[in-house]
């Protein structure tokens, strides 16, 4: 009778449904069960070590209570912990921002044209291949030398355009320099989202670019009231996919502090718990915003 | 009569004009862009190919004066070319064909069957994604550290751990491959399925001779972003293998700092700098630039035609 009422509460039932349940988690099941070995049982186990100490001994691991104090080291006896932080957050949100809109523009052309398309696309992915670590930091390390090179001889912009706006906002300037100093690095995070975002222009259906024409739009107004707004979705995913993407990049300053508190085994595992916890509810965060900020405003129902 | 005939031409023309600048414009930019995608790269074949003295000489930017081969069989050397290249392929493959494997079920289930809790584990799939991968790893560590003592059978330092996750669909960006295959699977249409169904055909029949034969093109592009993306991946390797097995992302990590004991060795005649570095980068990303030279056209095909949105 128990047994009976299992089987029926969790649909396994000779019914279609009952099959379909069973045939879903049937395949399901390896993911299923590496999910919640691997992920999600580590993840809380986070949650819990961040207010533990964690001693690795002869014998194995020594885990004591600790309370807040591993958050209240985090963020006021570390020195380096916070500024990590906010470093990260003011390079994520206009990189991502650059990022997004650049990889925009890229794929609209790109897909406008059709001779040399192939090639052209075929350096357009490249990024997607050989974006690493590594291989970054060897390519910016270089770039590094000569930026501190440059900085030897003249520390001030010495881009015309950019002195201008330095005149009215220094930050302004110091922000926009700052792009164009990493340009080469902020194009190679573009190599995903610009597949994402030509695979969403290819599915606007074609119909609506010749209804759109017959109404007598141009260009620029097909381009804003039909593309922005078709392919509003897939910039979503492609705004999460970089910031994920960005988190797990090997240079930032939040990531290396993380990787070398794990790698302190006397008392660091509890630390750098704290640290992947905070750092993981920040990127929580910022995707949050994105999710926002793109969420259709016009779809509430209800409201006009 | 006839003027009106011109001004039709010349409107028309007009037109053709407008548009043919504005293709130039279109050109000029991606080509321009496109070099600054490329840069580095060149830099790194023109470096590559410069002989000690063409790197102190400032009027050496691209073409050197002296190309010479030297650089990268030395690089080579410090690089261990011939282990390392075989670890790496072999190990980015093993934990490719994993991923691909599961990833292809995955997709499956959830393209396939309506079952209970399945917008849930979609939620879980995106979670899977988000959650930063340095928040796992410590109690990663910590739980193949217990499984290793209660088992007596080593797991740190050895690469059963990442294939168990690989193959339990926990790599790299498993759900990104996950949802490729969900997108490409909903675009088999299910009559097929269900004709098959109708003939007696099991649910593993359908999987196999159905979905799986008629995805080719995806099953390549998964494996491919898979493979690329285990090749490229140092973090969850250097934690969990230790460099036990030699690969060719970690030894470029160790570049700078092995490049001295190995000059010292060979009888201590090179000096690090600029060359010896790019030819390292260079070697490491020639088997994936081999590797995209030749499917170049099947990917972008596939990514062209699948998509990876998953929507």
């Amino acid at each position: 009778m128990a047994g009976n009422n299992i089987k029926k509460r969790f649909g396994f039932k000779k019914t279609y449904q009952g099959r379909q349940t069973r045939r879903g988690y049937a395949f399901m099941l390896p993911w299923i069960i590496g999910f919640t070995v691997f992920t999600l049982l580590p993840f809380l186990y986070t949650i819990y070590l961040s207010f533990m100490t964690v001693e690795s001994t002869v014998t194995g691991y020594v885990i004591t209570p600790n309370g807040w104090n591993n958050y209240y080291t985090a963020f006021f006896k570390n020195t380096e912990f916070v500024p990590a932080l906010i470093s990260f957050v003011g390079m994520v949100i206009p990189y991502t921002f650059v990022i997004i809109v650049v990889a925009f523009i890229l794929a609209y052309l790109l897909n406008k044209i059709d001779v040399g398309k192939g090639f052209l696309r075929t350096i357009y992915f490249l990024p997607v291949i050989i974006m690493s670590g590594p291989v970054m930091s060897q390519i910016l390390d270089d770039a590094d030398e000569a930026i501190l090179a440059a900085q030897g001889i003249e520390k001030s912009t010495n881009i015309f355009i950019l002195q201008m706006i330095a005149e009215y906002s220094e930050p302004l300037a110091n922000f926009m320099e700052g792009i164009f100093d990493q340009l080469t690095m902020i194009l190679w995070f573009t190599g995903i989202p610009i597949v994402l975002f030509i695979s969403a222009l290819q599915k606007i259906n074609p119909s609506l670019f010749e209804a759109a024409k017959i109404d007598m739009a141009n260009e620029w107004q097909i381009l804003w009231k039909i593309v922005i707004p078709m392919v509003k979705p897939t910039a979503l995913v492609a705004t999460v996919f970089i910031i994920v993407q960005l988190g797990t990049y090997d240079t930032t300053a939040v990531y290396n502090l993380i990787k070398t508190a794990t790698g302190n085994t006397n008392g660091g595992l509890g630390y750098a718990a704290t640290f992947a916890w905070i750092y993981c509810i920040l990127i929580l965060l910022i995707i949050g915003g994105a999710f926002v900020l793109f969420k259709d405003r016009d779809k509430k129902p209800g409201r006009r | 009569m006839k003027k009106k005939k011109t001004q039709i031409k010349t409107k028309k023309n007009a037109k053709y004009y407008k548009k043919m600048v504005a293709r130039i414009i279109v050109y000029f930019i991606l080509t321009v862009v496109g070099f600054v995608y490329l840069e580095p790269i060149l830099e790194m074949l023109a470096k590559t190919l410069m002989s000690a003295e063409d790197v102190i000489d400032p009027s050496v930017t691209w073409i050197p004066k002296k190309p010479s081969l030297e650089n990268l069989s030395f690089a080579a050397t410090v690089l261990k070319l011939g282990t390392t290249l075989k670890n790496s392929i072999l190990f980015a493959g093993a934990l490719a064909i994993g991923q691909t494997f599961v990833a292809s079920l995955t997709g499956f289930a959830l393209s396939r069957y309506a079952f209970k809790g399945r917008k849930f584990f979609f939620a879980m799939l995106i979670l899977a994604f988000i959650i930063p991968v340095p928040v796992l790893m410590v109690p990663r560590m910590m739980m193949f550290v217990v499984a290793q003592e209660s088992l007596k059978f080593q797991l740190i330092g050895t690469v059963w751990p990442q294939l168990l996750m690989a193959f339990f669909g926990q790599g790299v960006y498993s759900t990104v491959l996950v949802l490729i295959f969900y997108t490409a699977f909903n675009m088999i249409p299910r009559v097929l399925d269900e004709a098959a169904e109708i003939d007696g055909a099991s649910a593993l029949k359908v999987y196999w001779f159905i979905v799986i034969k008629m995805s080719a093109t995806t099953i390549l592009v998964v494996f491919l972003f898979s493979f690329v993306w285990n090749w490229n991946e140092t973090y969850i390797t250097s934690t969990l293998l230790r460099g036990n097995l030699e690969l060719l992302p970690s030894k470029l990590t160790l570049f700078n700092s092995e490049f001295d004991s190995v000059s010292k060795a060979v009888g201590g005649a090179f000096k690090l700098n600029e060359a010896f570095k790019m030819s390292a980068t260079l070697i490491s990303i020639s088997p994936l630039l081999l590797l995209y030279a030749f499917v170049q056209k099947w990917f972008i095909q596939g990514i062209e035609n699948t998509g990876i949105t998953g929507e």
